[in-house]
């Protein structure tokens, strides 16, 4: 059981219907702070819709959702981001006919308005140089291959230090040696920055190596919870999920 | 309860053209995901060339009759035709572009609008009745020609609703409709369904242009005055929604009805402008507008 | 390199306002006035595309632009300079309301209800006696001492505010407008206001159009509601159109192309509506990037090519695509 003091966010009980269709059911989970959660499920699980209401793109139908102690219910996608949580989307998170440099400027531009132009610019070389991007920073995003541009947007939301990040998907596309540089990323920005990490993946293999812990979800449903190890060994998780692949 | 009855009918009336007009606007958007701005031309086409020619085929001896179902027909074949040509040099390229083709529509506008003018003549032209004398309902007095105008529009509503739900073609509309590319993915032939949609509005403005000409004073700039009122129908409908074209335009009509009753014709329109902002407000995509 | 696009933009103006100078006779002195108006109000059109929003209210900021200023000197008789900005200030505050309301909407509806709009402010004038009604305002005279150097004075004040415009949209501000038109949810995601912004791009844009609204009023000296319908506003989008939306000096080309082109149809009777017609119908389906946008193929097609740096501006907040995010 976490220790509150440990939690950053958490959900209670959280749902969301679509007319008929339940998306996402009683979902209770905890993110702690400085920890690398994983969420994995198979297609049509509810990540995507967990994603949006934790975010506040989606209201959710019952049930709650608290950022550092303050109830985050229903607010805004704006509210939230500036409360510290800030998301990526699962395609084109980024704008593709802006350069690097300006791409990252709007995310720096989120968190440092009343600040003078140097103060942006300083972070968003900083951000560029955590993530590899200096090469690229006066080129257009739409130029670039996949596998930059998905860098891109995750220093688009990394910009403004956030206290949570979460990325969906961050890894599609990519080939081995770019998630494995994505990953040290990862690991970089939880050790240097205080920043936790909310990661929606498929590729199961990173999953396991970069996550302290994992969540299960299943039909809307919260299937188990625990560590990669706990997780890979429980039997209905194998069944449901794993036993069909072993990702990457 | 009288006047009740009167102002309903009125709206009724009023709200049968717009019906035909706001459907071929939705049926535009819906299969192509462009606004049609020149629409109103085809429906004033097909009125000038009937207030044109009916006199002319009376004058050759036709019967009243007669003479109006051949400049009906001239009338109505001719602004298909002229919107099958424009679709096909122009619109065709921009299906989806809606910045592109509203431009283009706009300056259709402004070229067929001179044209008619310096064709027509800007002199106002009445044209006699299809079918004259009146006809008593519930105790309210309405021209014949009015009441066929509004059977002609249930038709076409009920035409539309049966071709979208019961024919291929409508099922086939109504998937590209919601989404495009999967549409396309299925082997829908998305181009000419494009057309033939765009076809069909056509027709149907055409229609509403012939009909329309025994009623009303018969000018080249009456599609434009038309056209703000169907756009505003479907908006608050909901753009690409057919019950949402005949709802919104029944709303417009109704509130014209009884704004022209009570007030005069400019209160009913800002009354119209002012529900088109609060619908807006509660639901931005128009009341049975896609999310 | 920035400096060096606003130097360039400013010494333009200068220029054309130096060359207002030395035209002389009455009519093409008025002429000038009128490109001037006509490049602004474009310019405006164009400014509030950034967000991805083709604004077709224009022509109801324009016209209450017109009408504040004209009421500010008929009825209130106050100084030139100050209904001038009385007319900016009208548009920016009804704009504020209406932009608060209507950009949550997008795309077609966006577009619908300015077009609603215009049409319903169209009516409140000729209802209002105040404002002359039907027949409209008499009596907006610029002070005497412009004499005939007005031309010059529209010149100067039109290509400052497009300088200012220009500015913003190079500013950082600039780019979040057009972040905004690429991709709203990620600008969301990071806490920025879309909506706040957009309202904010909108509001600037209306001043704007409002300011040169007033500038029509002392231009004309008389003002009517039919001055102010939307095809106003279509017309402005045929300046932006013609004259190329990608580049701020497409709308002063087209504005400029258009307006002295269309006198020239006037004079030799042809109907004014037919030949903008044509003219943005001819646009649309063969330089749909503009003029500049032409002129700017042809100088690239001279140079070597650098790898695919090919405009990739996206298109206004209308074309159907993936959605992102």
């Amino acid at each position: 059981m976490a220790n509150t003091a440990n939690v950053l966010a958490e959900t209670r009980s959280l749902t969301r219907r679509f007319g008929g269709l339940i998306a996402v059911s009683g979902l209770s989970i905890d993110i702690r702070k400085g920890e690398i959660l994983g969420l994995i499920g198979p297609n049509g699980a509810g990540k995507s819709t967990t994603f949006n209401l934790i975010s506040g793109f989606c209201k959710p139908s019952s049930g709650s959702l608290f950022f550092d102690g303050e109830d985050m219910t229903g607010k805004s996608p704006v509210t939230i981001s500036r409360g510290g949580l800030v998301r990526t989307f699962q395609h084109g998170s980024l704008m593709r006919s802006m350069t690097v440099r300006d791409n990252i400027l709007i995310g720096a531009i989120g968190a440092l308005k009343g600040s003078r132009r140097n103060e942006r610019l300083t972070r968003v070389n900083e951000t560029a140089a955590i993530l590899g991007l200096t090469p690229y920073l006066d080129e257009v995003a739409a130029n670039l291959p996949h596998g930059i541009q998905r860098l891109v947007s995750i220093a688009i939301a990394f910009a403004p230090r956030p206290r949570l990040l979460c990325l969906d998907e961050p890894l599609t596309g990519l080939n081995q040696t770019e998630v494995g540089t994505t990953l040290e990323v990862f690991s970089r920005i939880r050790r240097d920055f205080d920043c936790t990490i909310l990661l929606v993946e498929h590729n199961m293999k990173a999953v396991m190596k970069i996550c302290d812990r994992i969540v299960v979800l299943h039909h809307g449903q919260m299937l188990a919870t625990g560590t990669p190890q706990e997780v890979r060994e429980n039997e209905s998780v194998v069944s449901a999920y794993l036993g069909k692949r072993h990702g990457a | 309860m009288q006047t009740a009855l009167q102002l309903i009918v009125t709206a009724l009336q009023i709200g049968s053209i717009y019906i035909l007009f706001s459907l071929g606007l939705t049926l535009i958007f819906g299969v192509m995901k462009i606004v049609n701005f020149a629409h109103g031309q085809f429906f004033t086409l097909s009125a000038l060339l009937v207030a044109a020619l009916v006199p002319w085929f009376a004058a050759h001896g036709y019967g009243v009759t007669l003479a109006y179902l051949f400049a009906a027909g001239i009338g109505v074949v001719t602004s298909v035709l002229l919107g099958m040509l424009i679709y096909q040099f122009g619109f065709r390229f921009f299906q989806r572009d809606l910045a592109g083709s509203f431009i283009l529509s706009t300056g259709l506008v402004l070229l067929l609008e001179g044209a008619f003018l310096h064709y027509f003549g800007g002199a106002v032209r009445t044209v006699p009745p299809l079918v004259s004398g009146n006809v008593n309902i519930f105790g309210v007095n309405l021209t014949s020609q009015r009441l066929l105008l509004g059977l002609v529009a249930i038709m076409a509503t009920g035409a539309m609703y049966w071709v979208l739900s019961a024919t291929r073609f409508g099922k086939a509309m109504r998937a590209v409709s919601i989404d495009h590319e999967a549409a396309m993915l299925q082997g829908i032939p998305y181009k000419r369904l494009a057309f033939q949609g765009f076809a069909v509005a056509t027709f149907l403005g055409a229609v509403a242009g012939a009909l329309l000409a025994p009623i009303s004073v018969i000018t080249p700039v009456l599609g434009s005055d038309y056209l703000v009122k169907g756009f505003i129908a479907v908006i608050i409908g909901g753009l690409g929604s057919v019950p949402g074209a005949i709802i919104g335009s029944l709303f417009i009509a109704m509130i014209e009805s009884i704004g022209g009753f009570y007030f005069d014709p400019s209160v009913a329109n800002l009354a119209i402008f002012v529900l088109v902002m609060v619908v807006l407000l509660v639901k931005p995509n128009g009341l049975l507008g896609s999310r | 390199m920035i400096r060096n696009k606003h130097v360039a933009m400013t010494l333009t103006v200068i220029a054309l306002a130096a060359v207002s100078l030395f035209v002389r006779d009455a009519y093409s002195s008025n002429l000038v006035t009128w490109m001037a108006i006509a490049a602004l109000t474009a310019t405006s059109l164009r400014f509030v595309s950034l967000i991805g929003e083709l604004n077709f209210a224009t022509a109801a900021f324009y016209g209450l632009g017109a009408y504040g200023a004209g009421t500010a000197v008929t009825l209130l008789n106050l100084p030139f300079a100050v209904a001038l900005l009385a007319g900016g200030v009208v548009a920016l505050l009804v704009s504020a309301v209406f932009g608060y309301i209507t950009l949550k909407t997008k795309g077609p509806y966006f577009l619908l209800i300015g077009f609603a709009f215009t049409e319903v402010m169209r009516i409140l004038y000729t209802r209002s006696d105040w404002l002359g009604g039907n027949s409209g305002m008499v009596g907006i005279f610029p002070p005497s001492f412009f004499g005939a150097y007005f031309s010059t004075f529209a010149v100067l004040l039109c290509g400052a505010f497009i300088v200012l415009l220009y500015t913003i949209e190079r500013s950082d501000l600039g780019k979040v407008f057009m972040a905004i038109r690429d991709n709203d949810n990620v600008v969301l995601s990071v806490g920025i206001d879309v909506h706040l912004m957009k309202v904010a791009c909108f509001c600037i844009g209306s001043f704007v159009a409002g300011i040169a609204g007033a500038l029509h009023g002392f231009a004309n000296n008389v003002i009517s509601p039919g001055d102010f319908g939307f095809l106003l506003s279509t017309f402005a989008l045929a300046y932006m159109k013609v004259g190329g939306e990608d580049s701020p000096y497409g709308p002063i080309t087209g504005a400029v192309l258009l307006v002295g082109l269309g006198s020239l149809a006037m004079r030799m009777g042809a109907g004014e509506h037919v030949f903008y017609g044509a003219a943005i119908v001819l646009a649309v389906l063969l330089m749909p990037k503009g003029i500049v946008g032409l002129a700017g193929v042809a100088a690239s097609l001279g140079k070597a090519r650098k790898s695919g740096k090919a405009g990739n501006a996206p298109q206004l907040r209308t074309k159907e695509g993936r959605s992102h995010g």
